[in-house]
């Protein structure tokens, strides 16, 4: 064909157009010259042939195919495209899926090579031709972010999963590749691979959940995910991070869960001024300890202090925010006031306030400005709008460190006299001298933190009182009365402005709940329903202490024996069998114990052997002209009924909690702890009980026992102890009580009462007045004691040291901070009390 | 000086009651009042129990006081299966005849010697009985086998330790006893007198290393009773510097002292690990050694 010939065809094709579409012919007329110009006029006429093709085929598509021509020519300077997207007139409604296609192709080509970018397109077509709707998210989703920087192959990799999963269960490509790429991204192919194999049998279960799964939005999917990403997970070292935060503070906060998802920007630490709440997975373990120290660093160094709070309302001339149900404050109403520039200046505050934390924490914590230093020199600066203010933090940590100039205003926030509102007050400052700085979006904010910080107001806080604890009742009292005043003053007031930040309702943060140690929530709980119980008066009568009166009142606390009826036999080989390990351990540990318990006792007036020593000073006695005893033998015996122990388990509701870290739940720790350490004891032969306790007001304190003294250890009392569950709270001193009676037919030179607990005494009548079970406890310890009983108490909760000392006496007491540990240390402090 | 070096020529054999020598009194360096405390106590011949934890310096303590007192220590470790003859003392043979040989607590009534029983509830409980009449206003020492009654030399003073721990809760001592001393609570001295004695007793220390490292030990004690059931003593602060001294890198010295020997804890080893790191972290890029 000539160019003529081709012209002329050409123009026969814009004329026809012209008669049928005004937009069509206006755009195909403008693109035309250029494709004319650069490609001759024989391609130009196949460009048009297919234009019009897809136009007749669909209006939509050929608009779209018109309408991108010169940004594809201009990506990719060839027209190889021209003939795959006349591919797309094979099938109806192609059109969604060549309007995402021709944007991306000419790109595509530049970037992949002809060769990628055709096997990018027949994947593409591919699923075309099996389900439409498919083929049209594949391309609707970026070529970029299917190749995860791997070309084609990188493509293939992604959806030869999908493919299966489409021929075999039905699953459409739309519910598949967003979560699949995220994965992907995070875990690699083979995580991918194992993702897909879970969701596949998730869905055979339920379509709704398996494609929920695969869309990354139910809690399995999340989980699996968490799982695999890599990275320094704070679960499991949440114990060492508990640890430095005692290190370094004398005292640690219990941590929460950040809801954080992998590929959901940057995993950040926070917290509500009580819990400190870490994401799943920390970037590396520098990282972990940086935020740990920084978070708890705010608690400590008075972010959150309610005073703090407060002068920060003063100071912005507001009225202080009411507290909401669970006591919390929140800082919304300031940052409402900057209305559209809020994240700008949250961030500037934010930098002022972390910078004054942060240098009074390398007062403490040495090197910690320069930790910090460290890992933000690792990670790669953010970019766009995030970077001036990451760069701003940067610059100011050197400023302290004196690495660099400092900005003067800035300085004070150094002093040790720095507080919360002087951070504010520069960080208006800053915010009025900096209007360059651009306005960052909620992305760009959390991008601009430096590693290990965080935005420090990102949910509601308890507002804590300095000192905590040491304030008399009389000043908490007018703090609540005042608190008090506040909220009626506000709380007919709308709240002022919606605020995007918070996406987190109150309830979803969680209050101190299900948490290990804090026993049950109190007061809210108790007012009102204590008058109208009337007490029943069943089972045991035993006195209660009332130090208010110093006094006991007679037959107070009521228990009631009952039968623990859950039981688990299949638990007990399954715990037997995880703790398989620790058992073997334990029994050799027991095995070398025999010998020493075998031990003679010596100066025996009968015995297997001479005692030499005893013997020679008879002899010497005898000559001396004395007339001594006898008592020359060493005699071999197992001293069976040496010592007795009863296992006094608290079976409260907390320990229903999760366990602060690891997998599982405080329950299942007791459960094995209980069932090794009645193996340990069978083995060694000491008599021995084990009994459980709850309660709900003082007339329905249960016991239950699990196994007497005397009684066999069966299969019925292991599978009881597998099968344990929590309830209610937790009245000890009437335990104890009730417990020691059990001693009285126990003929044993040493009875010990080991109490395993993992909370203060409280229960739900106590008045929120804890000091009143507290000294209950005490005195029942004392007529234990008085009883030639040795009450010692185990316990789980980090704050025990708190108040066993009081309870149980210094020394007669442990806490037990990795809970994971509690199966192997129970039988083993067994073992050292014993043997002491 | 002659005296020692005779000593040293007779090698370790020595008798338990030795007069102070004439040199300087064992380094001491008081936390609050208890040289005024055991001053008193002495003065008045008051049975005394001295309480702490381990390694905070009760047995320097005892040694610095004697010394001050002018009065001879005879110290007795207790052990369980320390007997109350062991202490009071037995007949011997030699030859066909039977010898009395004092033991050392009786050596140091007659002699008017400061007598340390070292962690006391170790032993035998009949030992704990021998003491009974010492500590009262008898002041008397009986002798069942011999059938005599010792009264005491006007000098004589009994010390007695005692350092309150879990494993010892089914053997802790009887209220009876107890209540017939008086009592004074050691904790681990203040950070600046604990620079001084660890600076003092290694010697030739540089100030910055000490500083860190008695400030690493601190912190570490924030840890006992969450896994550690023995903080972090002075002593090991001492050998810690002493190590260091010796020229081990400050972090090898330090996980050498203050971290291997107190746990065999991953986690815990590694908190304590990380103290150590931030406050020894910059000597971290230099080569060890």
């Amino acid at each position: 064909m000539t160019e003529n010939e081709a012209l002329l065809a050409i123009e026969e094709i814009r004329q026809h157009l012209e008669g049928v579409s005004f937009v069509a012919h206006r755009d195909a007329s403008q693109v035309l010259p250029v494709v004319r110009e650069r490609f001759g006029a024989e391609a130009a006429l196949d460009w048009l042939e297919h234009a019009r093709d897809l136009f007749f085929h669909d209006r939509e598509a050929g608009k779209a195919f018109i309408r991108n021509t010169e940004t594809a020519i201009e990506a990719c300077h060839c027209l190889d495209w021209v003939e795959q997207a006349g591919a797309f007139i094979r099938w109806r409604g192609t059109d969604k899926a060549l309007e995402a296609f021709m944007p991306q192709v000419g790109e595509a080509i530049a970037e992949l090579g002809a060769e990628g970018e055709q096997a990018w397109f027949e994947i593409g077509l591919r699923w075309l031709g099996r389900h439409l709707e498919s083929g049209t998210a594949y391309f609707r989703t970026s070529w970029r972010e299917l190749t995860g920087g791997k070309g084609s192959e990188g493509i293939e990799e992604l959806l030869a999963p999908a493919e299966r999963l489409f021929q075999e269960r039905r699953v459409a490509l739309g519910s598949y590749i967003a979560g699949a790429m995220r994965v992907r991204d995070l875990v690699g192919p083979d995580g991918l691979g194992q993702w897909v194999r879970r969701g596949g049998d998730i869905l055979q279960a339920s379509r709704q959940r398996g494609e929920a799964f695969f869309r990354l939005e139910s809690p399995e999917s999340i989980g699996l995910l968490l799982e695999a990403v890599p990275g320094y997970r704070s679960r499991d070292h949440a114990r060492l991070l508990q640890l430095l935060q005692q290190a370094w503070f004398g005292r640690s906060h219990p941590f929460g869960e950040a809801a954080w998802i992998p590929g959901d920007g940057r995993p950040l630490a926070d917290t509500d001024g009580a819990t400190i709440y870490l994401p799943v997975v920390f970037p590396d373990r520098d990282e972990a300890v940086a935020a740990v120290i920084h978070v708890a660093g705010h608690i400590e160094l008075g972010t959150y202090d309610a005073d703090a709070i407060e002068a920060l309302f003063t100071e912005a001339g507001m009225a202080h925010p009411p507290v909401d149900a669970d006591q919390r404050i929140t800082w919304r109403p300031l940052y409402a006031a900057y209305g559209d520039e809020l994240f700008r200046f949250q961030l500037l505050f934010d930098l002022c306030e972390d910078l004054r934390v942060d240098a009074a924490l390398d007062r403490m914590v040495p090197g910690h400005l320069h930790r910090v230093l460290e890992l933000a020199g690792r990670r790669v600066p953010p970019g766009g709008n995030a970077r001036p203010y990451w760069d701003l933090a940067l610059a100011s940590v050197r400023g302290a460190l004196a690495q660099d100039t400092l900005d003067e205003r800035l300085r004070p926030l150094l002093g040790p006299d720095a507080r919360l509102v002087h951070a504010f007050r520069i960080a208006n400052r800053l915010f009025e001298a900096s209007s360059e700085l651009p306005t960052p979006d909620m992305a760009d904010r959390d991008a601009a933190y430096l590693p290990g910080r965080g935005p420090n107001a990102s949910r509601p806080v308890y507002p804590r009182t300095p000192g905590e604890g040491e304030g008399t009742p009389e000043e908490a009292e007018e703090m609540q009365a005042a608190r008090d005043e506040d909220g009626a003053g506000q709380d007919e007031s709308p709240d002022v402005q919606e605020d995007p930040d918070w996406s987190i309702p109150p309830e979803q943060t969680g209050g101190s709940g299900g948490r290990i140690g804090s026993g049950i929530n109190t007061a809210t709980v108790v007012t009102g329903t204590r008058r109208q119980r009337t007490t029943e008066q069943v089972g045991t009568g035993h006195p209660e202490w009332d130090y208010r009166d110093q006094a006991y009142k007679p037959d107070w606390a009521w228990v009631q024996e009952k039968e623990l009826d859950e039981r688990d036999p299949e638990g007990v080989s399954a715990i037997m069998a995880e703790q398989g390990a620790t058992l073997t351990r334990l029994k050799r540990a027991l095995q070398m114990q025999k010998p020493q318990r075998m031990a003679p006792k010596r100066r025996q007036l009968d015995g297997e052997e001479l005692d030499v020593e005893a013997a020679m000073d008879f002899v010497t006695e005898k000559r001396a002209g004395s007339s001594p005893e006898p008592y020359v033998y060493k005699h071999r015996t197992p001293q069976h009924r040496d010592t007795a122990v009863m296992l006094l388990a608290d079976l409260s509701t907390s320990i229903m909690a999760p366990a602060e870290s690891g997998e599982g739940r405080v329950v299942d720790r007791l459960r094995a702890g209980m069932l090794l350490f009645s193996e340990a004891l069978e083995t060694i032969g000491d008599q021995f009980a084990l009994a459980g306790f709850a309660s709900k007001y003082r007339d329905n304190v249960s016991f239950y026992p699990i196994k007497e003294f005397g009684a066999g250890l069966d299969a019925e009392a292991r599978a009881t102890m597998a099968g344990i569950n929590g309830r209610l709270a937790t009245r000890m001193g009437a335990a104890i009580r009730h417990a020691c009676a059990r001693f009285r037919h126990v003929g044993a030179d040493r009875r010990l009462l080991l109490i395993l607990s993992d909370g203060r005494p409280a229960d739900y009548d106590d008045g929120g007045d804890p000091r009143y079970l507290h000294e209950d406890t005490r005195m029942a310890v004392k007529e234990a004691v008085d009883k030639g009983i040795h009450p010692f108490c185990l316990t789980l909760d980090p704050a025990g040291s708190d108040y066993l000392p009081a309870i149980f006496g210094p020394g007669h007491y442990l806490v037990l901070d990795n809970v994971n540990d509690l199966p192997r240390r129970l039988p083993e402090v067994y073992l050292r009390l014993r043997s002491a | 000086m002659v005296k020692k070096f005779i000593d040293k020529m007779r090698g370790v054999e020595r008798d338990v009651i030795q007069a102070p020598e004439d040199a300087d009194a064992p380094f001491y360096a008081a936390q609050a009042g208890e040289v005024a405390f055991f001053q008193a106590a002495y003065q008045q011949r008051l049975p005394v129990m001295l309480k702490g934890p381990t390694g905070c310096g009760k047995t320097r303590f005892l040694e610095h006081m004697a010394h001050k007192l002018d009065r001879p220590l005879v110290t007795v470790s207790c052990h369980e299966d320390l007997t109350s003859s062991d202490l009071v003392g037995r007949f011997l043979l030699q030859g066909e005849e039977t010898v009395w040989q004092d033991g050392p607590l009786t050596k140091a009534v007659k002699e008017g010697a400061i007598c340390y029983l070292d962690e006391i509830v170790e032993a035998r409980t009949d030992t704990t009985v021998v003491i009974h009449p010492l500590t009262d206003h008898r002041r008397q020492l009986p002798l069942d086998k011999k059938g005599q009654i010792i009264d005491a030399h006007p000098d004589f003073m009994l010390v007695i330790s005692y350092n309150p721990g879990y494993q010892t809760v089914l053997k802790d001592l009887k209220p009876s006893t107890k209540q017939r001393f008086v009592a004074y609570n050691f904790e681990y001295p203040s950070e600046e007198v604990e620079r001084g004695i660890v600076g003092k007793e290694v010697g030739g220390m540089d100030g910055e290393l000490l500083r860190k490292l008695v400030a690493a030990g601190r912190q570490g004690r924030n840890l006992k009773d969450h896994g550690l059931e023995e903080a972090t003593s002075t002593r090991a602060l001492v050998y810690g510097g002493q190590l260091m001294n010796a020229g081990m890198a400050p972090l090898d010295a330090c996980r050498a002292a203050l971290v291997a020997p107190l746990t065999d804890d991953p986690e815990l080893a590694e908190a304590l690990m990380e103290i150590v790191n931030a406050h020894f972290g910059e000597t971290e890029a230099e080569p060890a050694g």
